[in-house]
């Protein structure tokens, strides 16, 4: 019974493990986080009935957009040949990260916007 | 250590329950005050961080708060309670690990011929509870679980949400990973019982 007397004497240690006592804030520093929670207004729920109209015409207006793409590009794709300027490679580089940076803007400009219409705090929409 | 499940009258946690959802937040002491032993005691098993452990604890409770009206009394309360702060340990854990040794590199302390004294069973059973924390996850915590529960496999299964069977079976690898470690306690387990050992039994 080798193996039994082994276990006990695990079972031994792991099972008369001292006993910790609570620190006495610990009932008072509990209470007052629920007493905290429980003054705390309800979260405010998402305003599903603002933001859907704006939703519903963000996607129409993405996908009426990628569909008349999508058609322009079918048409003109096989007669149109672009010729680029010929510019310095310098240029292009810096016009193109001026347009990525002018669409970022845009782009953090518009959810500004739409944030503040949908808290209905805009004075400018 | 205080039987857990004993703790508190499972009529008195049930009427502080109701009180706290009927709006009457100070009921809610009445739960902490009956179960803020066990529960620090149990997140203690699972980091041996005094002050983590009642950080954890602390969550446990809120997170108990929250969730009240969720426990509809098909479970005894301390089930339900067990089981969330069971919960709230391990996520917590995860996402914050307790430093811990790898189990090859927890020392075993010096056979049985020196450890005649208070001081050296001490270190060696500090050794062996260590030793837990460095068990793989999937071990640790049916064996930290277990022993909460004064030895209750069903216990330890309902806090674990997992069957029974799936627990003995790893309880008892958990068990066959400390022997591995630790095979001085098997010739201690043979040798005759030391003076301070009996000692400790009668107190």
């Amino acid at each position: 019974m080798k193996e039994t007397e082994v276990k006990d004497a695990i079972d031994n240690i792991l099972a008369n493990e001292p006993e910790l006592i609570p620190s006495s804030g610990f009932l008072a520093s509990v209470m007052e986080r629920v007493q905290e929670e429980s003054a705390a207004p309800p979260p405010i729920p998402f305003p599903w009935k603002r933001a859907l109209p704006g939703m519903i015409l963000a996607v129409g207006i993405i996908g009426w957009g990628g569909v008349e793409f999508a058609s322009h590009a079918m048409q003109s794709g096989a007669t149109l040949t672009l010729h680029a300027p010929d510019l310095p490679v310098v240029v292009t580089q810096h016009l193109q990260q001026a347009g990525w940076i002018a669409v970022a803007c845009a782009a953090s400009l518009a959810s500004w916007l739409f944030a503040r219409r949908l808290t209905g705090r805009s004075g400018l929409l | 250590m205080e039987a857990p499940a004993q703790t508190g009258s499972a009529a008195t946690d049930a009427a502080d329950v109701a009180r706290v959802l009927a709006g009457e937040v100070r009921a809610f002491e009445g739960i902490v005050r009956r179960w803020q032993g066990p529960l620090i005691n149990m997140a203690w098993r699972y980091c041996r961080d005094r002050s983590r452990a009642e950080e954890l604890a602390q969550e446990a409770f809120l997170r108990a708060w929250r969730n009240l009206a969720s426990w509809r009394g098909e479970s005894s309360f301390s089930t339900w309670l067990f089981a969330l702060a069971a919960n709230v340990y391990r996520n917590d854990l995860k996402r914050f690990p307790t430093v811990n040794v790898p189990m090859e590199d927890v020392t075993e302390p010096s056979g049985p011929a020196t450890q005649h004294s208070v001081l050296a069973e001490r270190s060696r059973d500090e050794s062996v509870r260590r030793a837990v924390l460095a068990l793989p996850h999937r071990y640790r915590e049916p064996l930290v679980l277990f022993y909460f529960h004064e030895m209750d496999v069903s216990a330890a299964a309902r806090s674990l949400r997992l069957p029974e069977g799936t627990v003995k079976a790893r309880l008892s690898r958990a068990r066959a990973l400390l022997r591995k470690r630790f095979p001085h306690l098997e010739d201690e387990a043979q040798s005759p019982e030391l003076p301070h050992q009996t000692q400790r039994k009668e107190a």
